[in-house]
């Protein structure tokens, strides 16, 4: 929900019920206050009936007390108590029933008792109700309207720097060197924001720097060893005096140091796809660069007679050579290196999607670990890093790595 | 050919001066930016193999220092650091190659062969192992005046063992030399193999001297003697 619609929602519980409340108080008392009017007048009434029944010693008839009706009924018990109370009556002179404040109450006539009714007409005070109720009603639709419109006007003015930080932070890139800018602005809670953002972006961009550094050193530590080590059995190799069984044993070095150089390289490469530091950016031919790495694979697959169907449409993208290579590389090297000899390799290359089958394992692989870190095939001589890298690659640029075993065969397809 | 070896890792430091101490090398060594500049005031060299981190600061001061001075010493970068930004200064401010630890001394031989060949003009543009010449111009290899016909890896592997004559050659060397940039081997030796026979029989199809040898498991080694 938007803050504009939490802050009319509020608002309006508040603010009906506060006037809902209001309006019933106002209505009760407005209601007592003109019935007590009428009560006082049907008072006079009837001090002035008594006045009259006494004074003519007769009933008065109905003409005599003005537009009021009066109704005298002969009873045996003395009517104890007078009430007052509302009632409807018919007008003669006008037509419809009409809503009248009635009294009540006994009269001892020579010697009879009476009980007598005085019906005064009570529409003077009922419109003015209804008056009273109208407008009030008015001024409550009146007043929400003013008020959710003067809230989407706060909202949006008041707010504006609130959504201009945002906008900011949305695009805050720990990469860039370009500084958080501040936006000036009177209100104090804001300018207190803005400042601790720029602090904490400016922090977190040293942060960054620092780890940046940090991984660039422990690669150049780690690589000057390995380059020692590489170096130091380059020169003992060159010993004549060594058997066969010393150079089995150099050659597992050998291999154990380039795979550990791989291995760090292929970490460095996941830091710098994951920070977004690759940035060379252009327009590439997908079709084309594919052709070339087939080609240059070609020596590999026919080693393992691999059988390659390409299907490649015509596909530009907006990449980074580097690591287009990269991916293209990883994606077509495990393709022949976990094939079985004579196997197959399919390519289809379409304007939204690059699909790789090859033959291999007959069973399908762990398709929720497949592109986890360090996760590799049970025959497989890699870090494991490979496929990791080319997810990694594909989601810089937004496009969806997927793999699915069909018709035995390992697909890996990329929508663009 | 005078070469200056500047890296502050005394085993690397020792083992490039060693390999690279034949074939009527003169090596000398420094540790440090200071050394580095401080030698190459007194002395003329051919070639300055350059670490970047150096103890009291960057390679490229070396590089700036040499490109103020106008000298005409060759010079390979030999950095742990394997960004495109590093690669790109060092080769803008006058370095002529680019190598990234861990390297092997047979890949740091040949480039320093290759740049050698490159920079030095008034050569002839021909490469010669007894009677095997390689005509580096017209990627062409005759043995005895007759032309052999090599591929391209064939060719590369044959330019990487003569500039390496003499030594062993470990295997992965090798590898990575032919298909590093391409793909990743994984140890997989299988097609060094079929490469290596080839070249061999193509050469023994001309000549009877079989200079290329294999050395147990580890490697190869090209030489006459």
């Amino acid at each position: 929900m938007k803050l504009a619609a939490h802050y009319n929602k509020v608002n309006i519980i508040v603010t009906l019920s506060v006037l809902l409340i209001g309006a019933v108080i106002y209505f009760f008392a407005i209601d007592k206050i003109t019935n007590n009017r009428l009560d006082e007048e049907l008072g006079e009434e009837v001090s002035e009936v008594i006045t009259y029944v006494h004074h003519n010693q007769r009933l008065p008839k109905q003409f005599d007390i003005d537009e009021n009706q009066v109704e005298f009924v002969k009873t045996n018990t003395l009517n104890s108590k007078p009430r007052y109370f509302d009632t409807t009556y018919v007008n003669p002179r006008k037509s419809g029933d009409k809503s009248g404040r009635s009294f009540e109450g006994g009269l001892n006539f020579k010697g009879d008792n009476y009980r007598f009714r005085i019906i005064i007409s009570s529409e003077s005070t009922v419109y003015l109700k209804q008056i009273i109720s109208g407008i009030t009603l008015a001024l409550m639709l009146v007043l929400l309207t003013i008020l959710s419109l003067a809230n989407r006007y706060m909202i949006n003015d008041l707010w504006k720097p609130f959504f201009g930080l945002l906008a900011h932070m949305k695009a805050f890139n720990v990469s860039e060197s370009n500084s958080f800018t501040l936006i000036n602005n009177k209100v104090d809670e804001f300018t207190d924001l803005d400042n601790a953002i720029a602090e904490m972006s400016s922090r977190v961009k040293s942060d960054f720097l620092n780890l940046k550094q940090f991984t660039e050193n422990a690669s150049h530590e780690m690589l000057t060893p390995l380059a020692v080590i590489t170096s130091k059995l380059d020169t003992l190799i060159q010993d004549e005096t060594l058997k066969k069984e010393h150079f089995d044993q150099i050659q597992d070095i050998y291999g154990a140091a380039g795979k550990l150089s791989r291995l760090n390289q292929s970490l460095l490469l996941l830091v710098k796809i994951e920070n977004n530091l690759i940035t060379d950016n252009g327009n590439l031919q997908l079709h084309q660069l594919i052709n070339d790495k087939l080609r240059q694979f070609q020596e590999l697959s026919a080693g393992k007679e691999i059988r390659i169907y390409a299907e490649i449409g015509g596909k530009e993208v907006l990449v980074s050579k580097y690591l287009l290579d990269i991916l293209l590389n990883n994606l077509l090297s495990n393709a022949i290196r976990h094939n079985h000899s004579k196997g197959n390799i399919n390519i289809y290359l379409t304007d939204e999607k690059l699909t790789i089958q090859n033959s291999g394992l007959t069973s399908p692989l762990n398709r929720k670990s497949i592109f986890d870190r360090f996760q590799k095939g049970s025959n497989s001589e890699g870090a494991g890093l490979g496929l990791t890298i080319v997810k990694n690659i594909c989601n810089v640029y937004g496009w969806d790595m997927q793999y699915s075993f069909v018709n035995s065969l390992h697909t890996f397809s990329i929508t663009f | 050919m005078k070469i200056l070896i500047v890296e502050d890792e005394q085993g690397l430091r020792e083992n490039m001066l060693t390999y690279l101490s034949e074939d009527n090398n003169i090596c000398e060594s420094c540790a440090t930016l200071a050394d580095a500049i401080a030698k190459l005031a007194s002395y003329n060299y051919d070639f300055v193999l350059l670490d970047i981190g150096l103890p009291d600061g960057e390679g490229f001061e070396l590089l700036n220092f040499l490109k103020k001075e106008i000298r005409g010493e060759a010079v390979i970068i030999i950095s742990a650091r394997n960004s495109l930004d590093d690669r790109l200064k060092g080769l803008n401010i006058g370095a002529d190659d680019y190598l990234v630890k861990p390297f092997h001394l047979a890949e740091l031989k040949a480039r320093i062969v290759a740049v050698f060949r490159r920079k030095s003009t008034n050569s002839n543009n021909n490469l010669v192992f007894n009677e095997i010449v390689v005509n580096l111009i017209g990627r062409t290899v005759f043995i005895n005046d007759v032309e052999i016909i090599l591929t391209r890896k064939e060719y590369d592997m044959l330019l990487y063992f003569i500039a390496n004559k003499g030594k062993v050659i470990a295997k992965t060397a090798l590898a990575e030399h032919l298909w590093g940039d391409e793909m990743d081997m994984h140890d997989n030796f299988d097609f060094l193999y079929s490469h290596i026979k080839n070249l061999r029989k193509k050469i023994l199809d001309v000549t009877s001297n079989d200079y290329l040898k294999s050395i147990y498991g580890i490697g190869y080694k090209f030489t006459d003697r």
